[in-house]
């Protein structure tokens, strides 16, 4: 591998996807330095996995230029896959084999020898806390079992980059956390992380940088306590408001220029200028304060929650 | 890379990836190994002790041969084409479903040799069939000379040929209803036009010609020609008339694959 000039191991310029007239991803440009967490947050169809499908090289970019490890991914594809381990959505787990054969020959076919797949494989287990699982079915496993062999699989080959689409969806609150904490440790351990989550708490909580994706187009980027800081200032009110009066205290908002995402029982309101939002004037409602978070951030870019249906 | 030092090319195509995808099936071929048994010993075995002496009894010899002998090669190569069409569309289509395909090209694979390491070892299949079948056939009696061990070149080019096919039609169904049509529209139909229970001459006229032009056919007479040790030219023309169609297929199958895995 050729040494770099700056840290970054993966360059995204101006990187642009279309499915005949739908524009998937639309001149997106960012960087990953090496060592750290990236995350891409963004609710779906933001574009987030047509981006890291394309970074993987399973997914041919209609523009833009893209470099892994000074690998130009759209001459070189499949040498890109020689230094990534890469998580897609679906675990793609072989329901035909058990959960360790799944390491082995995934191993194998990305290179390594038998002997060394078979010791890889124990150690990768071990690490990931399945050794007991290793000869198990598939279908025997719990979700969270699933998508941790699946990121254990993309360890096989002791990659220095790791991209993982959504490490955490579908998965229950204890199942999310060990994902988590076994992120945590491979970051500790050096690997540079490239991920994707419409959760803003997996993204405050494992992401060193992170790049807000909507409509195919990145929308801020920073640490999250900066973006927070920056885009949705220190605070947000919460207002409960009856049912009945729900309209008019919506259009008083909306007439006073905050930003404000209505979910039923509660109203969330932030103001553009990173002031806690002044509500003083609204009659009837109780409202109360609490400090902002990526959802927020979200919320007054793209003017609609991260999980909300479009 | 420690995994990009390992790799060995030819003419573009890595051979590891083949490997490693052969490796995969053998795997679950180890894994499920009485159950396969069914299929490469128990159904054969099941069809040509059937018919070939159950209806035997009712038929005089065919071509000159009792009737188990005369079907003995159409039952090997229609059981390597079944395992074939098995494989590359049932299981295609599987694997393409639950992500297994995805899973290996995030390996350093492409789409073409994932098409060409499951033709690989569906080649591998039908021959294992073929050598099951034409053991039990050889203890029957119904090969009984050594030219027949020649029946695994026909069973190679099956599953080479019906494997290619396979993957077409898994790259194309939609769901596994369309996909069952490889079965029962393609398969099978190409089974009984083979000329593998009854000879094509006594097939009516308009139909020889498409009989001799169906796929399956020029496998069965190569077939025979090998069990019988009666070799001719035509079985020459038979077998190079088998490879057109896996030059042509392969291509295909190979493309839709992409298509159908790299968006």
């Amino acid at each position: 591998m050729k040494t770099t000039s700056d840290d970054s191991v993966i360059r995204a310029t101006d990187l642009t996807k279309r499915f005949g007239e739908i524009v998937a991803v639309d001149g997106v440009s960012f960087q990953v330095k090496k060592g750290e967490t990236y995350g891409l947050l963004g609710p779906n169809g933001a574009g987030k996995t047509t981006t890291m499908r394309m970074i993987s090289g399973l997914s041919p970019l209609t523009a833009g230029k893209l470099t892994v490890a000074d690998i130009d991914v759209t001459s070189q594809a499949r040498e890109v896959r020689n230094v990534l381990g890469v998580v897609t959505q679906e675990d793609g787990l072989d329901t035909d084999l058990d959960a360790k054969s799944n390491l082995i020959v995934y191993g194998y076919t990305a290179g390594l020898s038998h002997a060394e797949a078979e010791k890889r494989a124990d150690a990768v287990l071990m690490f990931f806390d399945l050794t007991d699982k290793a000869h198990e079915e598939i279908d025997y496993l719990s979700g969270g079992m699933k998508r941790r062999l699946a990121i254990a699989r993309a360890f096989m080959t002791s990659p220095r980059v790791i991209v993982l689409d959504e490490p955490t969806t579908g998965l229950d609150p204890q199942g999310r956390n060990r994902v988590w904490q076994e992120l945590e440790t491979m970051k500790q351990g050096g690997v540079t992380i490239l991920m994707s989550t419409h959760y803003m708490d997996e993204a405050a909580a494992l992401c060193d940088r992170l790049a807000i994706m909507h409509h195919g187009r990145i929308l801020a980027e920073g640490t999250p306590d900066e973006l927070v800081t920056r885009h949705a200032g220190s605070e947000v009110a919460q207002v409960r408001v009856s049912n009945g009066a729900r309209r008019d205290v919506v259009d008083w908002i909306g007439n006073a220029g905050f930003d404000f995402r209505d979910a039923g029982a509660v109203i969330t309101v932030t103001s553009r200028n990173g002031a806690r939002p002044d509500l003083t004037g609204l009659a009837g409602v109780r409202v109360s304060y609490r400090p902002s978070n990526l959802e927020d951030v979200f919320l007054t870019m793209a003017g609609r929650g991260l999980t909300d249906d479009e | 890379m420690m995994a990009a030092a390992t790799s060995t090319y030819i003419a573009g195509v890595r051979l590891r990836s083949i490997a490693g995808i052969w490796y995969r099936h053998a795997l679950v071929l180890r894994r499920n190994l009485l159950t396969s048994i069914s299929w490469y010993f128990v159904e054969p075995f099941v069809i040509l002790v059937a018919i070939g002496i159950g209806v035997g009894t009712l038929v005089d010899d065919v071509q000159g041969v009792p009737y188990a002998r005369f079907i003995t090669p159409g039952v090997i190569v229609g059981s390597a084409m079944f395992h074939a069409v098995f494989e590359c569309a049932w299981g295609g289509f599987m694997r393409i479903q639950k992500g297994v395909y995805e899973t290996t090209l995030t390996a350093p694979v492409s789409t073409r040799e994932v098409a060409m390491g499951d033709i690989c070892w569906t080649m591998t299949r039908t021959v294992v069939t073929a050598v099951c079948i034409g053991t039990v056939a050889a203890a029957f009696g119904w090969i009984d000379n050594v030219s027949g061990v020649g029946v695994l070149l026909p069973a190679a080019l099956v599953g080479m040929q019906f494997g290619a096919l396979g993957l077409i039609f898994a790259a194309l169904s939609p769901n596994v209803h369309i996909l069952s049509l490889t079965f029962t529209v393609v398969a099978s139909p190409l089974y009984f036009l083979s000329g593998a229970f009854f000879p094509i001459s006594s097939m009516p006229d308009w139909v020889e010609p498409l009989a001799w032009a169906a796929p399956l056919t020029p496998s069965v007479h190569l077939a025979r020609g090998f069990v019988t040790g009666d070799l001719a030219m035509s079985h020459l023309f038979a077998g190079l008339y088998v490879v057109a169609w896996i030059i042509v297929l392969f291509p295909i199958a190979a493309t839709l694959m992409h298509r159908r895995l790299v968006k």
